[in-house]
């Protein structure tokens, strides 16, 4: 490691790196501490709060400046609803948004800020709200199907908005990247009776692609695996199973896991031979990140524009 | 006999900020204005010593005009900059580099538009008088641009080159905009839409050219048609007093002259005035008693608050339209986003 390697950790993180091993080895050159510290934002993102306290200003002026979204019910359980906020053009793209949180925070509402980029660029902006991991007793499996059908629901149900379900887009960050992954990797024939590229492309950032780390790490304190759930929901056990390019984004100030699960979920596609394109932004933390898709001239929004043909000459 | 800071080794700072983090995200909602966020929660132990400005002893006025003791993350920031500005040179390609004044500094960079006859922004970029160059802001130029804007942005001397005189450096600034008033027809500008935005110390810049005395140059009092001025100094008296006249070499004359705040008779460029709770407290000040004095004028000026944003922070957000600089520079301009 070279001095500016070394001075550019010490400003970014305030953790382990530099602290002897506690113990055995528990997942690749990590021990237990280590990895438990992988799989929790705190610790590499000094600012969670701040950039969260942002967002949530953010996206109440958006919902002032749009006006209050549409929303419809896509399940049957009160939380199986999602918001759409409508661009002017008619049978327009759709974006839908999975919001992070741990799979245990995290609302459509206050993630609002991130859809004035699609409505303004002529896409509608889907955001939607699911239950979490706490209230489902640590069941991911329940967290999955809601997204996927909630997915589903727009494919059947676009046009409804003004919506073409031909061109309909994913973008989900953090667990909602995990959970973009499992939606990209669906099974959509079989599960729902569609056809297997409902989907045009989806951009996957900061997420977790495969779950066996996920299941060593102190997340599993509140997330119960399965074998059924760890094969099931690890988007890198099914790439047979995607039908669309993929965005796939991370930061360099995430944690090291955080980095690598994108990375080696990059490598799988393109040893499959799936489109995609890896993103990675350069001084971004798990958090800044996602600021970045609300801005066209940003990394992830002019991603994600592009994909959508949406981007400004 | 007052105290001196200590030098803060990068890994405090980073401490600090995790704990402000935690604080100033409890209270970023609770307050506007929000109470200045340090990047720490328990303050390092201080003594206070006798008040030198306000309620300030020494120290404590040094770091409120010491970026780096506020925001835990300066040089990732920086980092980013450098990125975005690759990135964006890359898609916008070179910018058209003419002289403006006699000097080999005295250039500005103009990333021209398609759209004809087409309003101009002119960026003053900041770095604490000290640092920054106009290359390395090519990032902010992209939005504009795209939004069919030409974007300027002029390099001048800085304050050490200048052997610690501020007026070198605001002398080429004005000379930089009059230039780009008469020669905006060469490039497509249209010279009746100038609009300016500084962040910093280009918005104390900033500051000091939209209280120009442009009639004594023949040039219109309204040569500006509106300025964001971002996270700026506009009294110089404070400034004077901090540890930054360890290499600005302040005379009576330059703290008034260049103290914006002091001359709003010869304001004639509607306002909008930017910062971030999350700046130390004399910046926050800074644009805040501005703007009191300038609405107190019965000028036209707008104050907009950056909820958690640190200093550096507030400039990245006139990269995007959607964000707290950006939004108002595309307002002001009527630029669509």
């Amino acid at each position: 490691m070279t001095m500016t390697d070394t001075a550019l950790s010490a400003e970014r993180l305030a953790v382990p790196a530099a602290q002897p091993k506690q113990g055995p080895r528990v997942w690749l050159d990590l021990d237990q501490a280590e990895l438990d510290a992988a799989y929790d934002q705190s610790k590499y993102a000094p600012n969670q709060a701040l950039v969260q306290a942002r967002r949530l200003v953010l996206s109440q002026r958006a919902r002032a400046a749009l006006g209050e979204p549409q929303r419809f019910a896509y399940g049957s359980s009160e939380i199986e609803a999602l918001d759409v906020y409508r661009t002017r053009q008619a049978n327009a793209p759709v974006s839908v948004f999975i919001h992070g949180g741990a799979w245990r925070n995290g609302r459509a509402a206050d993630f609002a800020y991130l859809a004035e980029i699609f409505v303004h660029a002529g896409a509608h902006s889907v955001i939607l709200d699911f239950t979490n991991i706490d209230a489902v007793h640590g069941d991911l499996m329940i967290m999955a199907r809601q997204v996927r059908s909630a997915v589903a629901w727009v494919y059947k149900n676009a046009a409804r908005f003004g919506g073409d379900p031909n061109r309909l887009y994913v973008c989900g960050h953090s667990s909602g990247g995990h959970l973009a992954g499992t939606v990209v990797s669906a099974d959509w024939r079989k599960d729902f009776g569609l056809p297997g590229d409902i989907l045009r492309g989806a951009l996957l950032c900061s997420g977790m692609y495969d779950l066996k780390p996920v299941r060593l790490s102190a997340r599993s304190n509140y997330v119960k695996f399965t074998d059924e759930i760890e094969h099931e929901l690890s988007a890198l056990r099914h790439l047979d199973r995607i039908a669309c390019p993929l965005l796939v984004a991370y930061g360099t100030c995430e944690t090291p896991e955080f980095q690598r699960q994108a990375r080696d979920f990059a490598a799988a596609l393109k040893a499959a031979g799936k489109p995609h394109e890896l993103l990675v932004g350069e001084a971004y933390n798990h958090f800044e990140m996602l600021e970045t898709l609300a801005n066209p001239y940003g990394l992830l929004g002019r991603a994600v524009l592009a994909q959508m043909g949406l981007s400004r000459a | 006999m007052t105290k001196q800071p200590q030098p803060r080794r990068p890994l405090e700072l980073s401490r600090r900020a995790l704990f402000a983090g935690a604080a100033a995200g409890a209270v970023a909602l609770a307050a506007e204005p929000a109470a200045a966020q340090r990047c720490a929660g328990p303050p390092p132990p201080h003594t206070k010593g006798p008040l030198v400005w306000r309620d300030l002893d020494k120290e404590e006025l040094d770091d409120a005009y010491d970026q780096s003791v506020y925001a835990f993350n300066q040089s990732n920031i920086a980092e980013r900059r450098r990125a975005s500005s690759a990135l964006a040179l890359s898609i916008l390609g070179q910018p058209e580099r003419v002289a403006y004044g006699p000097t080999a500094i005295e250039k500005l960079d103009i990333y021209r538009t398609k759209r004809a006859n087409a309003p101009v922004a002119i960026f003053i970029h900041g770095g604490s008088w000290r640092n920054g160059r106009a290359s390395d802001n090519t990032y902010l130029a992209e939005p504009f641009v795209k939004a069919g804007a030409h974007y300027v942005m002029p390099d001048f001397i800085n304050v050490l080159d200048a052997g610690g005189d501020l007026f070198p450096m605001v002398e080429q600034v004005r000379r930089a905009v009059a230039w780009v008033f008469r020669n905006a027809e060469s490039f497509g500008g249209n010279p009746n839409a100038l609009f300016l935005a500084g962040h910093s110390s280009g918005g104390h810049l900033g500051g000091c050219i939209v209280t120009t005395d442009w009639a004594a140059q023949g040039l219109p009092l309204d040569i500006l048609k509106g300025a964001l001025l971002g996270s700026g100094m506009y009294d110089l008296k404070a400034v004077r007093l901090s540890k930054r006249n360890q290499y600005i070499n302040f005379t009576d004359a330059m703290e008034e002259e260049l103290s914006a705040q002091r001359h709003l008779d010869r304001l004639h460029t509607p306002l909008i005035l930017t910062h971030g709770t999350l700046e130390t407290p004399e910046f926050q000040r800074q644009t805040r008693e501005f703007y009191a004095a300038v609405k107190a004028a019965g000028k036209p000026v707008e104050l907009r608050v950056g909820q958690g944003y640190n200093h550096f922070e507030t400039q990245e957000t006139l990269a995007n339209p959607y964000g707290l600089m950006g939004r108002a520079a595309f307002e002001q301009m009527k630029l669509l986003a």
